[in-house]
């Protein structure tokens, strides 16, 4: 019960985060910076 | 549990705001912190410049992030305990994945500058990765409200300043360069933007979590998880395991000093943080660039960098202090109103409402003071001050290690004024007193 009860808690908070405008805004920079570094590398 | 709350409950709204004083107050502790964090972030230059150039860069950043690291995990079981780390995560758990986002990005940026000032030098490159504060008073005011309803007073102030600024580091950068950049300019140039545009988006973490009202302490302990684990698969994939492995071995006589450097460097950013959540990212970020005249002040004193230079560095370096001096004075006095204020915390309350953090916790941080209590559903906010036996083998392992590094340590055969390495020392020792001590009576390091 309660290992259930965390798993759909993570999972709810990875929906509100992935739901978040402001979380893809970092991300997709974070993901061009590796490109960046491995363009230079 | 907590997390629940995600999807089942709403926060209710406070409409109440912060009293006026209270809000002056923080307010001049944030710009206090900025300065502060100027002066460490600037200092924990002085520790690298003891470092064998032959050293890979990639290996000096990621003993440098070891150093952090530790520094991380034990400056706050020093100052509040990590069950108030562990308390934080219960009222917030999602920041868990904006602090190690952050701390990836922080990793990749750092690495960046290294192919910068590799390609174009550090005269190129400085200016153009601090263009982060541009980006930062971007960010800020486009997704948490900042300088609404400020005036154009204020934003003269700020952005002036921060323009100001970009034109005295720019000056400064230019004087402190001491070689010519070799070819591949554009490639470095990249790399500068690329640096400079992933520190300026690396604040919306950081912002957000201050919002929400989680501790800066608590922040950075899992920021540095994301920054160690990316700076050692950056060095590994780069440099390959046994190669870095026997670089680090037999760079033992200066991992002292470059786990120093980080462990400085990580009490300026304590600073910078506590400003970020204060004053905003768009003041915070361009008062902690002050840093870059500290660098330049501990590169002339300490280090006799620009002897010999001719009359036009030397207007360069008093020329470009005074506009980064200019700028930093501009947006000190360009505090945030109270109605500016008010749209900071719609902003906060948003952030409570999606995430379905506690209200009291919301504003609990954002005024910078305990919760009440009373007013949480949550039994489990630890008590601030109390440590466990994790928090004394935290201290003790990290007294351990460095006493053990600093055993092996050896000065290299350079020319260093100590006394002026002991006055920059004590002013930085002040700082940290003071501005922690005006921390400590004010939030109670919240």
């Amino acid at each position: 019960m309660l290992a259930n009860a965390a798993d759909r808690a993570s999972r709810s908070l990875f929906r509100v985060i992935a739901t978040d405008i402001h979380f893809w805004i970092p991300f997709a920079v974070l993901i061009g910076g590796f490109v960046l570094l491995d363009h230079l590398h | 549990m907590k997390m629940n709350r995600v999807e089942t409950e709403t926060s209710a709204v406070v409409p109440s705001r912060m009293l006026p004083t209270r809000l002056r107050t923080l307010q001049a502790l944030g710009i206090f912190c900025g300065f502060a964090a100027g002066a460490w972030l600037g200092g924990a230059e002085a520790p690298i410049k003891l470092v064998n150039p032959d050293i890979s860069p990639i290996t000096v950043s990621l003993i440098m992030v070891f150093g952090v690291f530790l520094a991380r995990w034990s400056v706050p079981a020093f100052i509040r305990g990590t069950s108030q780390v562990h308390s934080d995560v219960l009222q917030a758990p999602h920041l868990v994945v904006w602090a190690v986002l952050a701390g990836c990005m922080w990793a990749v940026a750092n690495t960046l500058t290294i192919y910068a000032i590799r390609n174009v030098g550090l005269s190129i490159a400085f200016p153009l990765w601090n263009t982060n504060s541009l980006l930062g008073i971007f960010w800020g005011f486009l997704l948490f409200n900042e300088l609404h309803f400020a005036g154009w007073k204020r934003w003269l102030g700020v952005l002036g300043g921060a323009v100001c600024m970009f034109g005295g580091a720019t000056l400064l950068a230019i004087a402190s360069a001491h070689q010519a950049a070799p070819g591949k300019a554009a490639m470095g140039i990249l790399a500068a933007l690329g640096a400079g545009i992933l520190w300026g988006t690396m604040y919306v973490p950081y912002r957000k979590a201050y919002l929400t009202g989680m501790n800066p302490l608590s922040f950075i302990t899992f920021f540095s998880v994301g920054e160690l684990v990316t700076m050692t698969l950056l060095a590994v994939g780069y440099r390959g395991a046994t190669p870095l492995w026997h670089e680090l071995v037999g760079a033992r006589a200066v991992l002292f000093w470059l786990m120093l450097g980080g462990f400085v460097w990580v009490i300026g950013d304590l600073f910078q943080q506590y400003a970020t959540k204060y004053v905003g990212i768009s003041r915070g970020i361009p008062l902690s660039n002050t840093n870059q005249l500290w660098g330049l002040l501990w590169g002339l004193l300490v280090f006799h960098e620009l002897r010999g230079g001719s009359q036009t560095v030397y207007a360069q370096v008093a020329g470009g202090s005074l506009l980064m001096a200019m700028g930093a004075v501009a947006i000190a006095l360009s505090s945030a109103t109270e109605r500016e204020h008010s749209s900071w915390q719609d902003a906060a309350d948003r952030e409570g409402q999606r995430y379905g953090v506690e209200n009291e916790y919301v504003r609990a941080g954002l005024e910078g003071r305990e919760m009440q209590k009373g007013k949480i559903t949550d039994k489990t906010a630890a008590t601030p001050g109390t440590r466990s036996v994790l928090d004394w083998l935290l201290m003790l392992v990290t007294t351990f290690l460095f006493a053990v590094l600093a055993a092996m340590a050896r000065l290299p055969h350079m020319e260093i004024a100590l006394g002026w390495a002991a006055a920059l020392v004590v002013t930085m020792l002040v700082l940290l007193a003071t501005c922690g001590i005006a921390l400590w009576r004010t939030t109670r390091f919240r």
